[in-house]
């Protein structure tokens, strides 16, 4: 008997034995694959605090002999006008995300609440379809149309598209506002409440997590667009995404790595703070266009 | 029972529907305005543009020239060239992208502590923007003065592989499948989280391994969301131009290198370099025609390797 419980112990202790070194071996492993992904980023700060003649040394310097904080300074110098494109990428993305998630929302409402028009389910099925079928193909076309209206140039466009609403956040409003029950529809109704006020009282202040999913989405894909404001706006109204691009250069006309890469790391920053800040609507947002087609 | 009886319950019946008919119309009219002026129409207006020889600047000398655009595209090397690297680029990508980013969703799919730390980390990457994605990594892979020739150079002294020159197709590879992951993984993980436990702890008691686990139970069962990662990766992996066309063209160099001299960038090519925007349009219609026929193609394909809990 005693030998019995004995071997069982032992065969316990070591099944412990064996979990615990295999959590070692995972441990190791997602830190491996923690700075694997992670070196990146960190050789991009560590860039933008050389000197460029340091990034430009051959064989290459691993670390700055001083760290140049004052590249951070020179970002701001008047000259690269960061600080103005800045002001103005915010301005389009906040104009532009307001006008899309009012508009979406608007349009997610009508097809979650009104089933029982009949074209609803099959116009409907046009918006998801625009959820897959890609924004690239129109948007050369589409860059014809504007620079005829001579609307190139301008932030128009970004005002049309946004009055529009898009695809995808029209999805996910209606998701959103299918959940509702009926009987907070009906009651408002025989209150006297005209849809719209249904919908601009009730539903909408009942919606602000897929507002705050919606205009971050919408805030962050203007900010981090390239190449729309670089085929429709000028050099001098155009957003930090074009501007970081190709502007710090040295009075010879050269691009200065080092500064560059200190302005994209103050362009990032901003990213980075508001997933940190929103990160649960984010994800939610992200799953969301994952699930879409199901 | 008098005929007059029902009638006035459905005159109300039907004004109410026809109210609300508007209304609904009245709502969604900025999606539907914006959808008929700023999709179809621009579509259309390719279209027929494609049948021109239209250069973006003297619509005085545009004339209609039929298919001839079509026909021109079917000889053009460029565009033979720049399908087949599309191709390899997509062949590449994509597996990738799903292999890597369906593992790292399995890794964080852990219920161990911590385990909310490394999915913040892993999902850093996706965060930054495509500008800012481009030069975090052009100072990795750059010739002389990238930090990974830099470390190669360690073990053999020298090294100088042009990873975003001649051999683009894997540096732009990189970085696409760096920025990428984030967002995978994600979608995979909710597709995980989504699965019965109980089935799991079923196959486990009757002494499943991890390993057939996997194969049996959470690979078929996680079919619709690959499915769909699928759909979306290779309708956004055919259009893919930003990040070959930041990481490889400057001022020195006005166009990608051969490597990634992708379909995409040739269109833009062709439109914005070369003003060429009757032809530029043709072979972008073609382009949209073998996405949705692929897409298409991937649907179809659906019912043999799709799990569905609804028997049809």
């Amino acid at each position: 008997m005693v030998a019995i419980a004995s071997a069982q112990a032992s065969q316990t202790a070591r099944a412990r034995r064996r979990k615990k070194l295999q959590r070692l071996l995972f441990y190791t492993l997602l830190v491996l694959v923690a700075v694997v992904l992670t070196v990146p980023v960190i050789w991009l700060l560590i860039t933008s605090l050389k000197k460029d003649v340091e990034y430009l040394s051959y064989p290459i310097t691993f670390l700055p002999a001083v760290p140049q904080w004052k590249n951070y300074v020179q970002v701001f110098d008047p000259k690269f006008h960061f600080l103005k494109h800045a002001g103005m990428t915010v301005f389009l993305a906040v104009t532009y995300s307001t006008l899309c998630v009012l508009s979406s929302a608007l349009s997610g409402f009508a097809f979650a609440r009104f089933p029982d028009v009949k074209a609803s389910r099959r116009l409907f099925g046009i918006v998801v379809a625009m959820i897959i079928i890609p924004g690239i193909v129109t948007i050369i076309p589409q860059f014809m149309i504007f620079s005829k209206m001579r609307l190139t140039g301008t932030y128009w466009p970004w005002v049309l598209w946004g009055l529009a609403g898009s695809p995808f956040h029209i999805f996910l409003f209606r998701q959103f506002f299918l959940s509702f029950p009926k009987e907070l529809e009906d009651a408002a109704e025989v209150d006297g409440c005209s849809p719209f006020s249904i919908f601009w009282r009730i539903f909408l202040p009942n919606a602000q997590p897929v507002i705050a999913t919606s205009f971050i989405l919408n805030f962050v894909a203007v900010w981090g667009d390239w190449f729309t404001p670089m085929i429709y706006l000028r050099s001098d109204n155009t957003t930090l995404a074009v501007l970081i691009n190709n502007v710090f250069r040295n009075p010879a006309g050269n691009l200065i790595t080092t500064l560059t890469v200190a302005g994209t790391v103050v362009y990032i920053l901003p990213m980075v703070l508001i997933f940190f800040l929103g990160q649960r609507y984010i994800l939610k947002g992200v799953v969301t266009s994952g699930l879409a087609g199901r | 029972m008098s005929l007059a009886g029902p009638r006035p319950e459905r005159t109300r019946a039907t004004a109410r529907s026809r109210r609300r008919q508007r209304t609904f119309y009245t709502f969604i009219s900025p999606w539907l305005l914006g959808f008929v002026l700023l999709t179809l129409l621009p579509l259309i207006a390719g279209l027929l543009i494609s049948l021109t020889n239209y250069d973006g600047l003297n619509p005085r000398s545009m004339h209609l020239v039929g298919l001839d655009n079509y026909v021109t595209a079917f000889k053009d090397p460029l565009v033979r060239h720049a399908s087949g690297r599309t191709m390899v680029w997509v062949l590449l990508n994509l597996p990738l992208w799903i292999i890597v980013s369906f593992f790292l969703a399995i890794l964080v799919n852990q219920k161990i502590k911590g385990i909310g730390i490394f999915r913040t980390l892993f999902y850093i990457p996706s965060v930054i923007p495509a500008v800012g994605l481009v030069w975090t990594w052009k100072i990795l892979l750059e010739q002389n003065y990238g930090l990974l020739n830099g470390f190669l150079s360690l073990f053999r002294p020298g090294t100088a592989i042009g990873w975003l020159s001649d051999q683009a197709i894997y540096g732009v590879t990189s970085i696409a499948l760096w920025s990428g992951l984030g967002a995978g993984m994600i979608i995979f993980l909710a597709g995980l989280q989504g699965l019965p436990d109980e089935l799991i702890e079923a196959a486990r008691i009757d002494g499943a391994s991890s390993f057939q686990v996997f194969w049996k139970i959470t690979l078929p069962l996680m079919t619709p969301v690959l499915f769909f990662q699928i759909v979306l990766g290779l309708i956004s992996a055919f259009q893919m131009f930003v990040i070959p066309w930041l990481a490889t063209t400057s001022g020195s160099v006005p166009a990608p290198p051969r490597g990634v001299y992708l379909y995409m960038v040739n269109i833009y090519r062709q439109i914005f370099g070369v003003g060429r925007f009757g032809y530029g349009m043709a072979i972008l219609w073609l382009l949209i025609v073998v996405i949705m026929a692929l897409t298409l193609l991937v649907f179809r394909t659906q019912r043999y390797w799709v799990y569905s809990e609804v028997e049809e």
